[in-house]
């Protein structure tokens, strides 16, 4: 697929707002059943295999402000977000977890959410899962991942490997190739006759009567622009999309409930050489899901400096062995809300996250654990990332590094951000209805993870893939295009 | 309040502490690797979102502003070395941008800065 | 679970004047399989008492005395048992906590060790690992340590000297028990029943927060299924009821046991915010650091956490079955209290 450069004046049957795995989904079921789709996109095509996975420079062209974007609060939880065609799933670890379908029961209970039925997702999930090829790794886990698997073995801890919307071309784990938007549905609704256009942002929406009919728009080269619609689908992300409908004065629960999975992390260095630069390990540990999940991170060694960071003082003479070192985290679902803010005059909107008392605790408890399977997988010394924190060699430091913690003093971080829009029929807490169209808007719809009422437990991804896909089909069976 | 000019010029306000810290931390770091670090801080400094942009320049002045003071420097690595709550968030940034530059870079630097 | 040692030609008991300790040397003495009986005792007058339950041996000693363990293992062969129960909870100052929980364990252990008996077992607590950082969590077989104060930091010390030997070749497995209840309760349970029948336990926040609980005689099968389990070596149990109790259940299932053994009952009352627990905790610390132990704050403080223990691996490792529950096992022990003669 290619995408075409922005003009000044452009316009569309159905504008889709963001290309990542709510908008891709969303232009591909849209260009299918026949409508005249433009997709928009602030960021760049960058092709797959051009920049290095996990990298810096990745996050230079990939990542919005380079990756350094942060939630206020105390502690502040720092958060990443894709842009470029295709989103987040250019750049995540591509773990993929199916809608928990008692997740989706309580939603359509709690959040008033018509019609949404565990076995239509389920069926969705299904085909989502043959187009992105979900499939296990055909070899034996890398060694890092192995460290997860072993150490919850040992302790008889539920574990398994997540299975990846990759393929791969031999029996290597490291040989995936990922079926990211930009390999699969973005192409899919091109094929219908999508256009994307790149490198164009858009400001606002021209609201009038609950409609909305033009947005706004700041190309590449900083000149200003119009696109003309009759629908508009906003699938910005979780930060992105409530920020634009404030900044388009659409009133209503919009951003108010920022859920995250917030995030600790450590590093560990084991007797032999196991860090794998370009890939992230592939098992998870479920014994306490869904309140906590162990996993592996990204560890290039300019990422495990910056989790040494924190205690460089004794943690630095570590860098050296980068070699025999991977990073883990432990993630929470979290209590706590957080909120997205455009103010006036302010390109980006603010976003604030308050962590509660069980959360702390949790996240504590969550890295004393992980660092207790670090030692029963056999790391030699454990880095736990956070001001003040111990070299951990041993069961008597996990109680020093328990008692010497505090969330404040981590380094918390996050990737999965969502609810933002909440989907259902009960307008003190959703922002928009059971399908994603906004509340009070007669044309304005929501289709990407700000619509998943809490934060799942799971990598994300495949709900809102299954969600966008869902309301995206209920869209075409209920409005005709023009033709 | 820090002028627009100002907020549009961050990056040359940064420059300067993420030299001194990355000088203090990593002293063997050879100059044109350091110098190389700096750039690349200044850059992803410029590039934050908005509000975040406008708190970096407000302590960013702050610590110019001891920098420049008699012996200020001192005073600066003094500061950036304790953990103190949001002024303490600047010098972590520019550290974890520097540190994550430098292995990312050049993985077999070691702790002092030195290449192996 | 595999085969199951046969008893031992000598079984020995520290702390057999203890709570613990007297429900396991009654259980014992009903044994006839268990040949031999030696117990610690800590005066002449707790070693007659001991001898007057039946056909036993009794060491006068204390434990915390490097001397006291290797006379209790004296001129016996190997083929020996140690159920280690002494352990100290509600001391006047701190400093008993390192006597007692930790010196005296690493004293047992080392002598242990010497004298090359098959199996120690030591008896631990749920406060080497602080409390759930949420209702809903459970401690699993193995969990970081994580101290609850003094108390917590002792037994902790304590469990890992009885590693340390493990290390050295010692045979020995860890009981940890959660809060118990039943016969032979010190003066501070009767009190609980008072509270209870008075409406005014000090019921802190919603009260939904979970406690693992332990019947008395729960604990002695856990702990004798410990001590003849050969795979249990070097390894730690949980040892509790069936499930966790909220507290609110806890305080309904007493004052309902109280009442069907003929008390009357006041509805319960006293409800204290969460903050009270917190203030309580603080407290608890604040005394604690001052070297000194106050019971009632340190009760209310951990009052206010989960702490619930998964006990499933002890179920498949030594064959563990809780035949008690909650109101069968109050009112068992509210009736003890009235044989005594206690006043409730």
């Amino acid at each position: 697929m290619n995408s075409t450069a922005a003009t000044a004046q452009m316009h569309a049957e159905v504008l889709v707002i963001g290309s990542g795995a709510g908008g891709a989904t969303t232009a591909a079921v849209l260009a299918q059943a026949g409508f005249d789709v433009l997709i928009v996109e602030e960021g760049e095509w960058i092709e797959q295999g051009s920049v290095v996975p996990f990298s810096l420079q990745q996050m230079d062209f990939q990542y919005r402000a380079g990756g350094v974007t942060v939630a206020l609060g105390l502690p502040s939880i720092a958060y990443t977000e894709g842009r470029c065609a295709g989103g987040g799933t250019e750049i995540n670890s591509g773990l993929y977890r199916r809608p928990p379908e008692d997740l989706l029961q309580r939603w359509a209970t709690d959040f008033c959410i018509n019609d949404l039925r565990p076995e239509e997702v389920m069926s969705i999930a299904n085909e989502v899962e043959q187009v992105i090829s979900v499939s296990l790794v055909p070899g034996p886990p890398s060694a890092p991942s192995d460290v997860l698997r072993r150490g919850a073995e040992r302790l008889g801890w539920q574990n398994s490997e997540i299975p990846r919307w990759m393929k791969y071309a031999s029996g290597d784990a490291s040989s995936g190739q990922r079926q990211s938007m930009t390999r699969t549905y973005l192409p899919q609704a091109a094929s219908h006759g999508a256009r994307l256009v790149t490198g164009c942002r858009i400001d606002q929406l021209q609201m009038a009567d609950g409609k909305a009919t033009r947005a706004t728009t700041t190309l590449g080269d900083g000149r200003h622009g119009t696109i003309d619609f009759r629908h508009v689908f906003v699938c910005g992300g979780a930060i992105q999309s409530p920020a634009l409908l404030q900044r388009s004065r659409i009133a209503g629960y919009i951003g108010r409930s920022l859920a995250v999975h917030p995030t600790v992390k450590l590093t560990a260095r084991f007797a032999d050489e196991l860090n794998v630069p370009g890939d992230v390990p592939v098992h998870q540990v479920k014994e306490f899901a869904p309140d906590l999940s162990f996993g592996g991170s990204a560890s290039q060694p300019g990422l495990v400096a910056l989790a040494l960071s924190d205690q460089w003082r004794t943690f630095s003479r570590a860098i050296t062995d980068w070699r025999r070192m991977s990073i883990y985290y432990a993630a929470i679902t979290s209590e706590g809300r957080g909120r997205v803010r455009a103010v006036r005059g302010l390109r980006d909107p603010i976003v604030t996250y308050a962590l509660t008392r069980r959360d702390r605790a949790l996240l504590g408890s969550g890295l004393s654990r992980l660092a207790l399977l670090m030692l029963e997988a056999g790391a030699d010394e454990v880095y736990p990332s956070f001001r003040g924190a111990p070299v951990v060699r041993n069961r008597r430091d996990l109680a020093t590094m328990q008692s010497t913690f505090s969330a404040a003093k981590a380094s918390v971080m996050t990737v999965h951000l969502c609810s933002t829009v909440p989907m259902g029929e009960d307008t003190r807490r959703c922002g928009a209805n059971s399908f994603g169209r906004v509340h009070d808007t007669t044309n304005v719809w929501v289709n990407d993870a700000s619509l998943l009422p809490t934060a799942p437990g799971v990598n994300p991804q495949g709900t809102v893939m299954a969600l966008a896909i869902r309301n995206a089909r209920r869209f075409a069976a209920t409005e005709r295009p023009r033709g | 309040m820090p002028s627009a000019s100002r907020l549009r010029r961050l990056d040359t306000i940064v420059g300067p502490f993420a030299d001194l810290l990355l000088t203090a931390d990593l002293p063997q770091l050879p100059d044109a690797r350091r110098a190389e670090v700096v750039e690349f801080v200044q850059r992803r400094a410029n590039g934050v979102p908005s509000f975040t942009r406008f708190g970096l320049t407000v302590i960013a002045l702050l610590y110019r502003g001891v920098m420049a003071a008699p012996g200020g420097r001192l005073v600066a690595r003094f500061l950036a070395s304790k953990s103190i709550p949001l002024l303490g968030e600047y010098p972590r940034l520019i550290r974890s941008l520097g540190y994550a530059y430098v292995w990312d870079r050049w993985p077999d630097t070691l702790p002092t800065g030195a290449a192996s | 679970m595999g085969e199951q040692f046969a008893s031992p030609a000598v079984t020995v008991v520290t702390g057999a004047t203890g709570w613990l300790g007297q429900a396991l040397v009654h259980r014992l003495l009903a044994d006839p399989s268990r040949r031999r009986l030696r117990l610690l005792a800590q005066s002449t007058s707790e070693g007659r008492r001991l001898e007057s339950l039946g056909n036993v041996e009794v060491v006068i000693g204390d434990i915390t005395k490097p001397d006291t363990a290797a006379r209790l293992l004296y001129g016996i062969g190997a083929d020996v048992d140690v159920i280690h129960t002494v352990g100290i909870i509600h001391p006047k100052r701190t400093r008993q906590f390192l006597e007692i929980n930790v010196n005296g364990t690493r004293n047992v252990a080392e002598a242990a060790l010497d004298h090359g008996v098959r199996r120690l077992v030591h008896v631990s607590s749920n406060s080497p690992f602080g409390t759930n950082a949420q209702t809903s969590d459970s401690f699993r077989a193995t969990e970081p340590y994580h101290p609850y104060l003094n108390y917590g930091w002792s037994k902790m010390e304590g469990e890992l000297a009885v590693l340390d030997a493990v290390t050295h070749g010692l045979d020995a497995t860890i009981v940890r028990p959660p809060w118990f209840y039943g016969p032979f309760q010190p003066p501070r349970q009767t009190t609980f029943f008072r509270l209870v029948r008075a409406g005014k336990f000090p019921v802190v926040g919603d009260g939904e927060q979970r406690r693992s609980m332990v019947y008395i005689d729960n604990l002695v099968d856990g702990l004798i299924a410990a001590e003849l389990t050969p795979a249990a070596k070097g390894r730690c149990y949980w040892v509790a009821d069936a499930r966790a109790y909220t507290v609110n259940e806890i305080v309904a299932t007493v004052g309902r046991a109280l009442h069907d053994e003929g008390f009357t009952v006041k509805e319960p009352s006293a409800r204290l915010p969460a903050l009270a627990g917190r203030v309580a905790e603080l407290g608890d610390r604040v005394v604690q650091r001052l070297g000194r132990c106050q019971q009632q704050l340190h009760v209310l403080g951990e009052m206010n956490h989960t702490i619930a223990c998964d006990i499933s691996a002890t179920c498949s490792e030594l064959g563990y079955e809780p035949r008690v529950e909650l109101y069968e096992g109050m009112r068992s022990s509210i009736r003890w209290c009235v044989e005594q003669g206690l006043e409730l």
